[in-house]
């Protein structure tokens, strides 16, 4: 699903003259769309190196409460770093939803072969798509190049929605997507989804602990 | 500055790749290697954890709505309304075929390009 805005991706790449090679290793190592097209948009753009740099790594800090939140349904006791830092590298939003969503239901031990088995189909796909938007995305219709960058939200809403287990996430979702236009107008950009998403999601764990206290139901 | 360009002098054709490792994998990836050592040691049912699910969940909500309303390159042809009808299309078809999401991101797919047809400007 995601592999469609990766079609984008190899489409920009074209655009700056690199060679198809750069833009799937992105994909390989840089596992991100969004920094992807930070990256490379910004070098279109002509914006300094260490200034992209700072870019591309501002928006990748979503990694972290991700990353935070999916690896200890992976791991196991003895589990060893290299092994869970193979692991994070794989955390974007697809491997992540589907792996929040199946994850908590296996046995443990099915885990890891799962969820990496999972993660590398989905990249290999992923680079064969940007590797084939480098060569396609100049010939599409407009209406199917839309539906193309249209994947990723219908596919990350729905995700959510199916992987939403209790009242909890219910409110992070709603209130998510409520905060996206308010942190837009109200923090510079590249901040915005950060503080959104930061707020957003304080305020619903904050409305959870209140209701879980107020009727004293277990979190 | 100086740097960098004597840097791509040197490296020549092996330059774009350099600059996707140096400026995009290791900016990137930090943050990953970050997580991997902040969560050594809590526990999987840790109350922290179900905070910083909560965070992720509304931040990837966000990243959605943020997509949707502005949108770049070919989705910023699909006029505002017809974007936002897509989605409901495809939650709507998320629901009715017993909360397939495949079904659903279909349903929605096929609502944005007839859209794109129809709605042109």
């Amino acid at each position: 699903m995601l592999m469609c805005s990766l079609v984008g991706v190899g489409g920009l790449c074209r655009d700056i003259g690199y060679p198809p090679g750069a833009a799937v290793l992105s994909t390989l190592m840089i596992w991100a769309a969004p920094a992807q097209m930070v990256l490379f948009g910004s070098i279109a753009a002509g914006v300094a190196l260490p200034a992209i740099a700072a870019a591309v790594s501002l928006s990748s800090i979503r990694f972290v409460p991700m990353c935070m939140s999916i690896l200890p349904l992976v791991r196991r006791p003895g589990t060893p770093t290299w092994l869970l830092l193979l692991i994070a590298h794989f955390v974007a939003v697809t491997a992540w939803v589907e792996g929040m969503r199946r994850l908590p239901d296996m046995p443990q031990h099915a885990r890891i072969p799962y969820y990496l088995g999972f993660a590398n189909t989905v990249m290999l796909a992923a680079a064969f798509a940007t590797g084939a938007g480098y060569f396609l995305i100049a010939e599409l219709p407009p209406p199917l190049a839309a539906g193309l960058l249209f994947t990723s939200p219908v596919f990350f809403t729905l995700s959510l929605m199916a992987g939403a287990r209790r009242a909890l996430d219910w409110l992070a979702i709603g209130l998510g997507f409520a905060a996206a236009p308010l942190a837009a107008r109200l923090v510079p950009a590249g901040l915005d989804l950060l503080v959104g998403g930061l707020g957003a999601g304080t305020l619903a764990y904050l409305a959870h602990r209140l209701r879980a206290r107020g009727g004293g139901r277990p979190a | 500055m100086s740097l960098i360009q004597s840097l791509e002098h040197a490296t020549g054709g092996l330059w774009p790749y350099l600059v996707v490792i140096l400026f995009g994998f290791l900016p990137s990836e930090v943050w990953r290697w970050l997580a991997v050592f902040l969560v050594r040691g809590l526990d999987e049912e840790a109350e922290i954890l179900v905070w910083v699910r909560a965070v992720a969940t509304a931040l990837l909500a966000a990243v959605v709505a943020k997509l949707l309303l502005n949108p770049n390159g070919a989705l910023a042809v699909i006029p505002a309304l017809w974007r936002w009808g897509a989605l409901a299309a495809g939650i709507a078809g998320y629901a009715l075929f017993r909360r397939s999401v495949l079904a659903g991101v279909l349903t929605g797919e096929a609502a944005l390009v007839a859209a794109g047809f129809l709605a042109p400007g």
